[in-house]
């Protein structure tokens, strides 16, 4: 560091007074509740963790198989396999109250009541940071519809908001005609931040039996480095069309992968997939990014930004804010 | 209904596995090709070697590449505590397996372990059986071992459908005090399966060890509960189960399998392999699901 400039900063705002240590998270589902990876790996260096999907019912999930491994990547059909909230805020949020760091909880429902439910628990609850909105899980019934339509998705984001005053992140799908409406959506209905992308939807094929791997129809969400690329386009998509944050997602298991989401517009990332294969993935990129800002001369991350990208309140081209 | 709560955090509050778990950078110290595809590699990781139990499994992670992108679990086959190495008996069926049958001495992976729960040792010595079907032999050696410490009388019944699936007799620790081979074609010992052979033992042993295919581990059920109502004999059954699995330590939620309910409960329960198994106590498992599933395709 310079003696003439001013120190890095790897904090991120995500709206509402939520400031992450960096801008590194865990992405849900690929984090349980945070207990396992606390165990094993430690939390301590996490911008924020975001939990499993919670729904307001204890859920078993699909039948098995639940994964597949496919062509840098994998699928998944788990069916938000959950214990219900009511053990969420009781049992595990005492203990995120005692961790350094934000826990927010992803929240899945089957209609808005339910979304509504599940959120009026957690609200005010210790330990619950944030919420996370899934309206756009590939593996149950109806859980593509919210994030499909963006009237839909603006129904269930106003409904949240009109209970809560917890900072409020919704979960895009990429499976849609165009991202950037419902991104658009959300944010006017009182989204505080945007996380994009959750699963791709995707199928393997066993020629052996000549049927799909995973049951029913065979499809199951696609994650992990095959799907970067298209995560880095919807990424530039919806910071074009928002002014809230955005978290990137999709496929990120390196430092220079999460640091090309923040040159594409994000202003936080997840780390998903990565953490099954490598549960020092998140350890290893927070300090590999940290030491990229370092030797970089970074102030703050939103420095790596893509500086001819333009969205709703950039700052004008060539000028740097402060 | 139960869900999770195996996994929740009242239990990671105690006594968790995953804070036995250790994550090396492994050099492979020899790769013994056996017939077929099979071959046992053996990783110097001495941490893991002193903490590995029979049953558990490790994580190995490859190679640092996008394809394959998880790690794969195997079964601890042996675990050396004095040289700190660690064996596995593969078949190179996929990906990973097949990167590995090409591994050479020095070659490196990273291993993650122990991971699960292994097989429930004895307090005091007895009488047990030893079932194994193809690559389920697996983690029978380093068992054998521990009750053999222990002072058990073991009779191993090692099946295969094939001489050329059947785990080597070179390779089965000293120790035993009987291995039956069965082979489906009588390529090599009896002819027909092994639960041909563990009938007769039922009311002579005090415990039965399994690792094989799903339906061979609901033969072996099966037979035990018959021989329970029979008044001939119940000796306690531990399974070793498979389920395709992403993690190995219960985030992703991959490797569901259907537990009975608890005592007083109705709803069967969702756990998972890499958790609360791989092996599970034989009357834990809700079979009639067990074995309806597809065989994994993953």
């Amino acid at each position: 560091m310079s003696a003439a400039g001013p120190a890095f900063d790897p904090r991120v705002g995500l709206g509402r007074g939520l400031i992450l240590a960096n801008p590194i998270g865990v992405a849900s589902g690929t984090f349980g509740f945070g207990f396992e990876a606390a165990a094993l790996a430690g939390i301590s260096h996490l911008g924020a963790i975001f939990s499993k999907g919670t729904t307001r019912l204890a859920r078993e999930g699909n039948q098995p198989p639940r994964i597949a491994e496919t062509a840098a990547g994998m699928l998944n059909s788990i069916g938000l396999q959950n214990p219900g909230v009511e053990v969420v805020a009781r049992d595990y949020a005492p203990q995120w109250a005692e961790w350094p760091v934000p826990v927010l909880v992803n929240v899945a429902g089957a209609d808005i009541s339910e979304y509504v439910a599940v959120v009026q628990r957690l609200d005010g609850v210790s330990g619950v940071a944030g919420l996370e909105l899934n309206i756009s899980c590939p593996n149950i019934a109806h859980g593509l519809d919210f994030a499909t339509e963006p009237g839909a998705a603006a129904r269930c984001v106003a409904a949240v908001r009109s209970v809560t005053e917890l900072p409020l992140v919704v979960k895009l799908s990429p499976n849609v005609t165009d991202i950037a409406e419902v991104a658009r959506a959300v944010e006017d209905a009182g989204a505080d931040a945007v996380s994009a992308v959750n699963t791709y939807l995707g199928m393997k094929v066993a020629l052996s039996s000549r049927r799909p791997v995973l049951p029913g129809l065979g499809a199951g969400g696609l994650s992990g480095p095959a799907i970067k690329p298209l995560a880095l386009a919807a990424v530039v998509r919806v910071r074009r069309a928002v002014a809230i944050p955005v978290i990137g997602i999709g496929g990120i298991a390196s430092t220079s992968d999460a640091l090309e989401f923040l040159v594409a517009g994000a202003d936080a990332v997840q780390v998903g997939t990565a953490n099954f294969t490598n549960p020092q993935a998140s350890r290893e990129i927070v300090a590999g990014s940290l030491a990229y800002a370092e030797q970089h001369g970074l102030r703050r991350f939103a420095d790596l930004r893509w500086q001819e990208l333009d969205y709703p309140g950039a700052p004008e081209t060539g000028a740097t804010s402060d | 209904m139960n869900v999770l709560a195996k996994t929740s955090a009242k239990e990671l509050g105690g006594e968790s596995d995953l804070r036995r778990a250790v994550d090396e950078v492994a050099e492979c110290t020899s790769l013994l090709p056996l017939r077929s595809n099979l071959f046992e590699i053996s990783f110097q990781a001495p941490e893991i070697a002193r903490r590995a139990q029979p049953g558990e499994f490790a994580q190995i992670w490859v190679e640092r590449s996008h394809i394959p992108l998880l790690r794969r679990p195997f079964s601890f086959s042996r675990a050396d505590r004095e040289a700190g190495v660690v064996s596995f008996y593969l078949g190179a069926v996929g990906e990973g397996s097949r990167r590995l049958r090409g591994f050479a001495p020095g070659d490196r992976a990273q291993i993650l372990g122990p991971l699960g729960q292994g097989f429930t040792l004895p307090d005091r010595p007895g009488r047990s059986a030893l079932v194994s079907g193809g690559l389920g032999a697996a983690p029978f050696p380093l068992l054998a071992e521990r009750l053999g410490e222990m002072g058990e009388e073991m009779v191993w019944l090692n099946g295969a459908r094939v001489r050329a699936e059947l785990y080597p007799d070179e390779l089965i620790p000293a120790g035993l005090t009987e291995v039956l081979q069965f082979t489906e074609d009588g390529s090599q010992g009896r002819t027909g399966r092994v639960t041909a052979g563990l009938s007769p033992l039922l009311k002579e042993v005090d415990r039965v060890y399994a690792c094989g295919p799903n339906p061979m581990l609901g033969a072996v059920a099966d037979l035990i509960e018959e021989s329970a109502s029979a008044g001939a004999g119940t000796p306690r059954l531990e399974v070793s189960i498979e389920a395709p699995m992403g993690c190995g330590f219960g985030t992703c939620l991959g490797c569901a399998i259907p537990l009975l309910p608890a005592a007083g409960g109705k709803e069967p329960v969702v756990g998972l392999c890499c958790r609360q198994g791989p092996v599970l106590r034989g009357c834990s498992l809700d079979w009639e699901s067990l074995l309806r599933q597809p065989a994994h395709l993953g």
